[in-house]
């Protein structure tokens, strides 16, 4: 009995750890710029470089660029995936996006560079851009023939254009510098400006009593309850319920209840950003930079909504709402199962299996996130239970590479609508990318010599540029000879 | 009587705009005929960028977003 009660309460520790604010400033912004780039910005803004007829230095970029922006939720992915493929710059860009809209979409970088550091979210960025178009060009040489057969219908589908309005574009900034401002961890944000001493006397003693509830062991890499992770938590749960009656059917237009939903939402950004310590005989308030930066963030982001037009503002906040209501549920049961099973797992069995930076260790790593699935964003606080209990920077990269874009779920959509030797190569492809990944993560994490580390990319760029040059000489070659 | 078809793969997007243009051919008085379209390659058929799209007497009325009901209830011609 004890054991469970000991399961459940680290379940529940990593859980309230989670929502202590660090997260919840990154989080919270982060559904809102998601919900903005799938309301706000035009589709066709991006996919008109997708077309049939588009260059190849352009139409991979776009992909990429298309994966990053447009594609949060596999609404946007399955139907854009196959309209690249089939209609549009065919296979490889299709490829591309697929294997970058996973990892490269804001939510994905934003939650892991609070969760793992913003040096795992930039390698992660920019290691899944690189092997995400390398893997996108690899698929188009083998099955180049393909290609060239292409889908002969004609169609418009690609050729709109459009453009972001000025207003939009404001308010995906201001979200950003919202983001920015919410979790760097620099010294004008984290600054003292001014403490106030509240005399509230509960303090110490309900802080206390959330120790007590959740214990933690610091030396574990566990993080406790604070009493402002427990205010934060209220405040959740109040933006959840005023949410459900202010933003279900905010198509229809916005009512009493998303005011007091939206304004509880930077209420809790407010004190997220805020310090406040509980001490003998009251509660000390710390005002820090970030209560300024995110006070002022916010305003910029109200200035430029209210320039939006009532339908894009009404879409948005229903995008924004809809990822809330399918990922967060998600990632707190997600969290909590990630906690019960942390105190199973033996720290030397996974430094015995992934200690170091080799092959087996990265091999190890991304078999194990091929057949493990975990729904969006999940992989992140596995990841970080994995980097606590003592796998290698490099391995944990390489995982982080090959679970999302290897889930069970993508690999049935590939095959759907690629057929299933494209689906076996493409699987291949990303498991031998992400073990090369995790070795040169690795290797620069362990201090290797960086003029090594240039060569090596410089020299996967040149093979990069050769393949697109035969690509190119080839596809010549099948048009002239048809 | 309409043939009213919700192209979308059973995401949440896909099921509110469902209820959308049930509730608008309901209050419109429009008899109308509810076709669910799941499969990738039938919805491709209809020239979408994303889904949920909404399909009135077989032609694509609005793709990748939720429209109003009064929207709909133009589109069903009422």
């Amino acid at each position: 009995m004890s054991d469970v009660l000991h399961l459940l309460n680290g379940g529940a520790g990593n859980l309230a750890a989670y929502l202590a604010a660090h997260v919840l400033l990154c989080l919270l912004p982060a559904f809102f710029i998601a919900g903005a780039m799938a309301a706000l910005i035009p589709k066709a803004s991006i996919t008109r470089f997708l077309g049939r007829t588009t260059p190849r230095h352009v139409s991979y970029p776009a992909a990429a660029a298309a994966g990053s922006l447009l594609a949060v939720c596999s609404c946007t992915i399955v139907p854009l995936f196959a309209g690249i493929y089939r209609k549009g710059a065919g296979l490889g860009p299709a490829i591309t996006f697929l294997f970058f809209a996973p990892a490269g979409n804001i939510m994905a970088l934003a939650y892991t560079g609070s969760i793992l550091g913003a040096e795992f979210a930039a390698a992660r960025f920019v290691l899944c851009l690189l092997f995400g178009i390398g893997i996108g060009l690899l698929m188009a040489l083998l099955f180049w023939r393909d290609d060239a057969a292409h889908d002969a219908q004609t169609d418009t589908l690609f050729a709109d254009k459009a453009s972001i309005g000025p207003a939009a574009i404001g308010v995906l900034l201001s979200l950003v510098a919202l983001l920015v401002a919410g979790t760097l961890k620099l010294w004008p944000l984290s600054a003292t400006i001014a403490t106030v001493n509240l005399p509230l006397p509960w303090a110490e003693a309900w802080q206390a009593t959330l120790i007590q509830w959740v214990p933690f062991d610091a030396a574990k890499g566990e993080e406790g309850v604070s009493a402002q992770g427990s205010l934060l938590i209220v405040l959740l749960l109040l933006i959840g319920a005023t949410a459900w009656k202010g933003l279900e059917n905010i198509v229809e237009g916005a009512n009493r209840w998303t005011w007091i939903a939206l304004g509880l939402a930077a209420t809790t950004l407010g004190v997220a950003a805020l310090r406040l310590t509980p001490h003998a005989g009251g509660l000390q308030v710390a005002l820090t930079g970030r209560v300024v930066a995110v006070a002022l963030t916010l305003w910029a982001v109200l200035r430029y909504a209210r320039r939006l037009n009532p339908e894009d503002w009404q879409a948005w906040m229903w995008e924004s709402w809809r990822f809330v209501k399918q990922i967060f549920l998600l990632l707190v049961v997600g969290v909590f199962v990630v906690g019960v099973i942390r105190q199973l797992i033996r720290p030397e069995w996974i430094q015995a299996l992934a200690g170091q930076n080799n092959l087996q260790g990265n091999a190890v790593a991304v078999v194990f996130g091929v057949f493990m699935y975990f729904p969006t964003l999940v992989e992140v606080p596995v990841a970080r239970m994995f980097l606590d209990l003592g796998m290698h920077p490099g391995p944990l990269l390489a995982y982080l590479m090959a679970d999302p874009e290897l889930s069970l779920q993508s690999m049935l959509m590939v095959a759907a609508v690629v057929g299933r030797a494209k689906t076996a190569a493409y699987v291949g492809l990303v498991a031998g990318f992400s073990i090369c990944a995790g070795l040169l993560y690795g290797a620069w994490v362990d201090g290797i010599n960086p003029v090594w580390l240039a060569l090596g990319l410089a020299g996967f760029a040149a093979l990069l540029v050769a393949a697109l040059a035969w690509l190119q000489s080839r596809h010549q070659r099948a048009v002239a000879g048809s | 009587m309409l043939t009213v078809k919700i192209l979308g793969s059973g995401c949440a997007n896909c099921k509110k705009l469902e209820a959308v243009a049930r509730e608008a051919a309901t209050s419109a008085g429009v008899e109308a005929e509810f076709i669910k379209v799941t499969d990738m390659k039938a919805i491709m058929a209809y020239d979408l960028l994303s889904t949920p799209g909404l399909v009135v007497n077989e032609k694509l009325v609005s793709s990748g977003r939720i429209p109003t009901q009064a929207e709909v209830r133009q589109w069903m011609g009422a």
